[in-house]
């Protein structure tokens, strides 16, 4: 999978059906670039995702609380109308993730938290 | 008599399904849910429906593969006169069966280490119907539908 950095961010986007390894090991690479990079924050860019479900939805938050316990935030941003519908549906909430509507304002979310950063 | 039942579902014919994916590795879990998505695309239904369809299915798949090791996900368009079509999804193992199927519909529970626990309440809630057979110590069947709302 590959992961950009942009600033002091790291960037991802998801291009490909999100099968259980591949997610598992999406969860391993982001921790070792976090670590690496000593990024403040992931955003993760699900606009080519088509199914999110329970399993994929849970690693995501799991990611999200360990990057947390790294000093890094999670964005998800780009969720597709339908996907957002299942998820709902579902009662899927995605705990320890903030969510973004598409990639500049995940840029912006990136930024905010930044911010609060500086003064610790 | 409930045994002959589900190894009729398990062991019958297979040309009676469109799609039928046996589960045995992880990887057969997005084989099973991308089959279920092109069936639903080729029957026309929404793209919201069609989300709806590949992520129920991606769960009955997940389960079996997690509490059963191996089964079967099966799946057929259903034509019915003056009816509009749908889908009907099956899954079948013969794995340790449930001994608390109330409880197992209950949003949050879960036996798993790893799981949100909304699962098989999940797919209750995005398909039409649905129905759970299940013996302990013999496997489980879901059965579960879809139709296509009229435009």
């Amino acid at each position: 999978m590959p992961i950009m950095r942009v600033g002091g961010y790291l960037l991802v986007p998801i291009q490909i059906d999100l099968d259980d390894r591949t997610v598992g090991r999406l969860q391993q690479q982001l921790l070792k670039e976090i670590e690496r990079t000593r990024a403040r924050a992931v955003i993760l860019d699900v606009r080519m995702v088509e199914v999110i479900d329970s399993y994929i939805s849970y690693t995501l938050s799991e990611t999200a609380a360990m990057a947390r316990l790294m000093g890094c935030r999670t964005i998800l941003c780009g969720i597709q109308p339908p996907v957002a519908l299942t998820l709902a549906q579902m009662g899927v909430v995605l705990q320890e993730v903030a969510v973004a509507r598409n990639l500049e304002h995940a840029l912006v979310l990136a930024g905010s938290f930044q911010e609060r950063d500086k003064g610790v | 008599m409930y045994e002959e039942r589900i190894t009729a579902i398990i062991e019958g014919p297979a040309q009676e399904f469109d799609i039928v994916v046996r589960i045995t590795r992880e990887e057969d879990i997005a084989v099973a849910r991308q089959m279920a998505k092109q069936l639903a695309q080729e029957i026309g239904f929404s793209l919201a429906d069609v989300t709806r369809i590949a992520t129920a299915v991606s769960e009955l798949a997940r389960n079996i593969y997690r509490y059963a090791r191996q089964g079967r996900i099966m799946i057929r368009k259903r034509l019915e006169d003056g009816d509009s079509p749908g889908i009907e999804v099956i899954a079948a193992d013969r794995g340790p069966g449930i001994p608390d199927i109330e409880l197992v519909l209950t949003r949050g529970y879960t036996t798993w280490e790893r799981s949100l626990g909304i699962g098989l309440s999940g797919v209750k809630r995005l398909m039409d119907s649905f129905a759970i057979h299940s013996e302990v110590g013999k496997g489980t069947v879901v059965i579960t539908e879809k139709r296509r709302r009229a435009f």
